[in-house]
C-alpha cells in the first residue's frame, strides 16, 4: 500500500509539470527542460513503472516529431521518456525564448551533452523553476552533490547565459557549460567566508525559510521584552493627605480612600486604645481585596472568606495574619498624612510603632 | 440586554442580576418557558430514540416500550406544561425537596452534609456497580438526573447558578464525566466477570492493529470538525461571562477561580495559600509521576478491571471524584458571597452571617488544655531563643504531623495484612513515600472535617516566617 501512495505521489507530481508546462505551452515552458535535466542520472525506472510508464511505452517515439512538429508533449510524457532513454539523450527540448528557440532546438537536441545547457537554460529564465528542478531532482535521488554547484555556477552566470546562448548556438553552449562548473566553485572556495555565510543563509528554500523564521523570533522576543516593561506609571504618590483629623469619627471606617490609594482609616479601638490607623485593603491571605460589612462591622474577603474585625485581626476564614498598616501621621498643616511606604504588621509587634497609629478620643 | 434580541434564556442572566436577585416569578417563567420546553423536548427525542434503538436493534419491546412511554410523558405532559409559562402549571421541585436541601446543605452544616453525602453516595455506586452499571439502570438514572435539573432550573437562586455563563461548562462537564465514569466502569464490570470465568477480557478480543492513518486520523479529523461547529454554536448563543471593568475597589463576590481550579480554591480555605497553592499542587503532580514507581501491580495493563487493582482504583477514585470534581461542583453551586457556604436554592444573600473564630492547634493546647498563655519569647531576646519559643509553642502540631507522617505507616504495615503486603514488595523507601503521599492526599479531608467540627485554623501555625500547615 505504502509503496502505491509512494507511486502515486510521484504521478501526481508529473501530472503537476504536464500541467504546468501544457498552460505555459503557449510560451516556451522554462519548466519543461528542467525535469529532464533532473531525469538524465539513473533515474528509477521501476518508479514511474505505473500508468505512466505505460504511457511513457506508448510514446517513446512521440517526443521527438513532438519537439520538431511544435506541438509539444506534456512534460509527464518528456519525463516518461528520458527517463526510459536513461541519461544521455535527455535534453531534448532545451525549450528557449520563442523566436530563436526553434532553429537551436532541433540540433541542440542531437548533441547528447546537452545536459549542461538543459541546466543552464532552466536557470538562465528565473531562479523558481531552477530551484523546482534541483529540489525535485533531488527528491529523486538524482545526483544530489554537483547537482548544486552546477547551480551555482549557473546562478553565478546566468545573465550572460542567455545572450550567448541565442547568438552562436551550438558550440557555444556546451563551451560556456563545461568549463563554467569548475571556475565557479573555485571562485565559491576563493571567497567561501563571504559567499558561504549569505549563501547558507539564503541559498535555499530552507536557508531562507530558517533565516526568516529566526529573525522573526528574535523580533518576538524584543516585542515581549518591551512588553515586560510596559509604559505607566506605576503607583500614585506614596505620600498622600487624608484631611484633618476631625474627619474620622470614632467608630468609622473611611471608604473614600479605598479605589485610589487602597486605604482603609479607622477611627478604632485597638487593644483597649482608640487609634486612628490605615489598613491596606489587601487580605493578608492570597491578596484579595476584602469588603467593609457595616453591618457586620468587619472585613470580609471575597476569595476564600477570610474575615477581619475593625482593628484588621484576622479570625476567620485562612488568612494567617492580620491587615497591615500603613504609616499614619500628623503633617505640619495638620492634616492627617499617610504613607503607603512604610508597613506595620501586627503578628511582629509593629503596630506598638507610635509611626502606625494617630491617638484618638473615643 | 433584557432579552429583547434572543430568546436563548442564558440572555435573561444579566437581566435578572440587574434586577438585584429575584424578579416576578411569573416574569422570570415567561423568560425560561421556551428553553425549558426544548429542554423537555431534547429529553423525549432522547428517549425516543433510545427506544427505536432498543426495540429495532436490539429486540427488547418491552424495554422499549418503557421509554417510549417516558419519552411521552417528557415530550406530551412535561414540555407543554412548561411551555405555559404559568407558574401554576410550570413542572417543577416539591417545596418540601427545596426546603430540605436547602436547609441541609447551607452553611456549615451545609459543607458537612454535601461531603459526607457525595462520599456515601459515590461508595454506594461502587458498592452496587455490578447493579448501577447495567445500561437500563444507568439510562434511568440519567434520566431522573435530567429530570431534576429540568425541575430545579424553575427557581430563580438554581437558575442564576446554573445558567451562568462561567458554570454552563461545569454543568456539562458533570455529565460528561458520568457518562465516561459510567462507561468504564461497566467495562470493568464486565472484565471482572470474564476473568472470574477465566476468559480474557474484553480489550483482548479484539486485539486488532488500526492503522493511525488512515483510521485515527479521520476519526480525529471529524471530532475536529464536530468539535469545532459546537464551539460556534456555543459561542453565538452564549454570552461571554464578561464582567465589569476591573477595579481595586470592587471584588466580585463571590471571586471564583476558573472552574477547573475550583479544588484548588476550596483547598485554600483551610490551608496556607503557600500550602494550598504551592506545596499540595506540586505534590498533586509529583505523586502523580511517582506513580509507575510505587506500583508494583502488574495486572490491568491495557483493559479496564476493577477488582484487579482495586486499592489504586480507590486511590485513584477518591483523589478525582471526591477531592476534585466534588470540590468543584461545591465551589460552583454552593459556595455564595464571601464564600460561604449556601443551599443549590437558596438565595445568595451577601449579609449572611456564620459567626466563625477559627482557632490554632496551639491555643486548644496551651490555652484550652494546660490553662496557660502561649509560650512566648521575652522581648529583645534572641533568635535561637525565640525560634525555641516558637518550636515549643508549636510543638503539639509537630509532634501530631510526626506522628501521622511517620508513625502511622509503619503502624499500618504492622497491623493491616494490605499494607504489610505492600511493604513486603515494595521495600521500606517506596512504602514510605507511597504511604506519606497517601497521608498527604487524605489531609485535605481530614483538615476540612477538623475545621468543620472544632473550627480548627492550623496545625502548625509559624506566622513569623509563612509557615502555616
Ligand atoms: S485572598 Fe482573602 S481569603 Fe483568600
Amino acid at each position: 500500500m505504502a509503496e502505491k501512495k509512494k507511486l502515486s505521489t510521484a504521478e501526481i507530481l508529473a501530472m503537476a509539470r504536464g500541467k504546468a508546462a501544457e498552460a505555459s505551452a503557449a510560451k516556451p515552458a522554462g519548466e519543461s527542460p528542467s525535469p529532464e535535466s533532473a531525469a538524465p542520472a539513473s533515474e528509477l525506472p521501476a518508479a514511474s513503472a505505473e500508468p505512466d510508464s505505460a504511457a511513457a511505452v506508448e510514446k517513446k517515439p512521440a517526443p521527438k516529431p513532438a519537439a520538431k512538429g511544435g506541438a509539444r508533449p506534456s512534460v509527464a510524457e518528456m519525463m516518461a521518456m528520458a527517463r526510459a532513454q536513461g541519461g544521455a539523450k535527455s535534453a531534448a527540448p532545451a525549450e528557449k525564448p520563442p523566436t530563436e528557440k526553434k532553429p537551436v532546438e532541433k540540433p541542440a537536441a542531437k548533441p547528447a551533452a546537452v545536459k549542461p545547457a538543459a541546466e543552464k537554460s532552466a536557470p538562465a529564465k528565473s531562479g523558481g523553476p531552477k530551484d523546482t528542478a534541483s529540489i525535485l531532482a533531488a527528491a529523486r535521488g538524482a545526483k544530489p552533490g554537483p547537482m548544486t554547484k552546477a547551480e551555482a555556477a549557473a546562478a553565478a552566470t546566468s545573465p550572460p547565459a542567455k545572450p550567448k546562448a541565442v547568438a552562436p548556438p551550438m558550440p557555444t553552449k556546451p563551451d560556456y557549460a563545461k568549463p563554467s562548473p569548475k571556475p565557479v566553485a573555485k571562485a565559491v572556495s576563493a571567497d567561501e567566508s563571504r559567499r558561504g555565510f549569505l549563501h547558507v543563509m539564503l541559498g535555499s528554500f530552507l536557508g531562507i525559510g530558517m533565516t526568516s523564521l529566526a529573525s522573526v523570533s528574535a523580533l518576538w522576543t524584543l516585542g515581549f521584552a518591551r512588553f515586560m516593561f510596559p509604559n505607566i506609571l506605576t503607583e500614585p504618590p506614596s505620600r498622600f493627605k487624608a484631611g484633618p483629623k476631625e474627619g474620622f469619627s470614632p467608630g468609622t471606617v473611611e471608604e473614600k480612600f479605598k479605589a485610589q490609594y487602597g486605604v482603609w482609616v479607622v477611627n478604632g479601638d485597638y487593644n483597649g486604645q482608640q487609634q486612628i490607623y490605615a489598613l491596606k485593603t489587601v487580605c493578608t491571605h492570597l491578596g484579595c481585596t476584602p469588603n467593609w460589612l457595616e453591618a457586620e462591622q468587619k472585613f470580609k474577603c471575597p476569595c476564600h472568606g477570610s474575615g477581619f474585625y475593625k482593628d484588621g485581626i484576622n479570625f476567620e476564614g485562612p488568612a494567617p495574619r492580620p491587615l497591615e498598616r500603613y504609616a499614619i501621621r500628623i503633617a505640619d498643616d495638620g492634616q492627617v498624612e499617610i504613607d503607603r511606604s512604610r508597613t506595620f504588621q501586627e503578628e511582629l509587634g509593629q503596630w506598638a510603632d507610635p509611626a502606625s497609629f494617630i491617638p484618638a478620643t473615643a | 440586554m433584557a432579552g429583547q434580541t434572543s430568546d436563548f434564556p442564558a440572555m435573561h442572566f444579566p437581566a435578572l442580576l440587574a434586577a438585584g436577585g429575584l424578579i416576578d416569578q411569573a416574569t422570570f417563567l415567561s423568560g425560561v418557558k421556551g428553553f425549558l420546553t426544548i429542554y423537555y423536548l431534547g429529553l423525549a427525542i432522547t428517549n425516543a430514540v433510545a427506544a427505536f434503538l432498543l426495540w429495532h436493534h436490539w429486540h427488547r419491546p418491552k424495554a422499549a416500550l418503557v421509554w417510549t412511554i417516558v419519552a411521552t410523558v417528557f415530550g406530551g405532559i412535561l414540555a407543554p406544561m412548561a411551555g405555559s409559562g404559568d407558574p401554576y402549571w410550570t413542572p417543577r421541585m416539591p417545596e418540601a425537596i427545596v426546603s430540605f436541601l436547602n436547609s441541609w446543605l447551607s452553611g456549615q452544616v451545609g459543607a458537612i452534609v454535601y461531603t459526607i453525602g457525595s462520599v456515601v453516595f459515590l461508595s454506594v455506586l461502587y458498592l452496587g456497580r455490578d447493579f448501577f452499571v447495567r445500561p437500563m439502570v444507568a439510562w434511568t438514572g440519567l434520566n431522573l438526573a435530567l429530570l431534576a435539573m429540568g425541575l430545579s432550573m424553575v427557581n430563580q437562586n438554581f437558575w442564576q447558578v446554573v445558567s451562568k455563563g462561567d458554570n454552563i461548562p461545569i454543568v456539562g462537564l458533570m455529565f460528561l464525566l458520568g457518562f465516561f465514569t459510567w462507561l468504564a466502569t461497566y467495562r470493568a464490570v464486565i472484565n471482572d466477570k470474564r476473568i472470574a470465568e477465566g476468559l480474557p477480557p474484553l480489550e483482548k478480543l479484539d486485539d486488532e492493529k488500526v492503522l493511525v492513518w488512515p483510521d485515527l486520523v479521520y476519526t480525529e479529523l471529524v471530532c475536529m470538525l464536530a468539535l469545532t461547529a459546537f464551539l460556534l454554536v456555543w459561542g453565538i448563543l452564549i454570552q461571554a461571562p464578561l464582567e465589569q471593568p476591573a477595579s481595586s475597589v470592587k471584588t466580585p463576590n463571590p471571586s471564583k477561580a476558573p472552574w477547573y481550579f475550583l479544588g484548588l480554591q476550596e483547598m485554600l480555605v483551610y490551608f496556607d495559600p503557600w500550602m494550598a497553592g504551592v506545596v499540595a499542587p506540586s505534590l498533586i503532580i509529583v505523586g502523580l509521576m511517582a506513580i509507575p514507581y510505587l506500583d508494583f501491580n502488574k495486572k490491568g495493563m491495557g483493559y479496564y478491571t476493577i477488582n484487579e487493582r482495586k486499592f489504586a482504583y480507590l486511590n485513584f477514585q477518591f483523589g478525582f471524584l471526591v477531592l476534585w470534581v466534588t470540590l468543584i461542583v461545591m465551589g460552583t453551586v454552593l459556595r455564595g458571597p464571601n464564600w460561604n457556604f449556601f443551599g443549590p436554592f437558596e438565595p445568595w444573600d451577601s449579609h449572611k452571617v456564620e459567626a466563625l473564630k477559627n482557632v490554632d492547634l496551639s491555643e486548644y493546647f496551651w490555652i484550652g488544655l494546660l490553662n496557660r498563655g502561649l509560650p512566648k519569647a521575652p522581648t529583645g531576646s534572641g533568635f535561637f531563643v525565640e525560634l525555641g519559643y516558637i518550636l515549643l509553642r508549636e510543638s503539639p502540631g509537630f509532634i501530631l504531623m510526626g506522628i501521622y507522617l511517620f508513625v502511622v505507616p509503619p503502624a499500618l504495615a504492622i497491623g493491616t495484612t494490605l499494607f504489610r503486603n505492600m511493604y513486603l514488595k515494595m521495600g521500606f523507601l517506596r512504602y514510605m513515600l507511597m504511604t506519606n503521599l497517601l497521608l498527604m492526599m487524605a489531609i485535605l479531608p481530614i483538615k476540612m472535617a477538623l475545621r468543620w467540627s472544632f473550627n480548627l485554623k492550623y496545625i502548625i501555625h509559624i506566622d513569623e516566617w509563612f509557615l502555616n500547615f
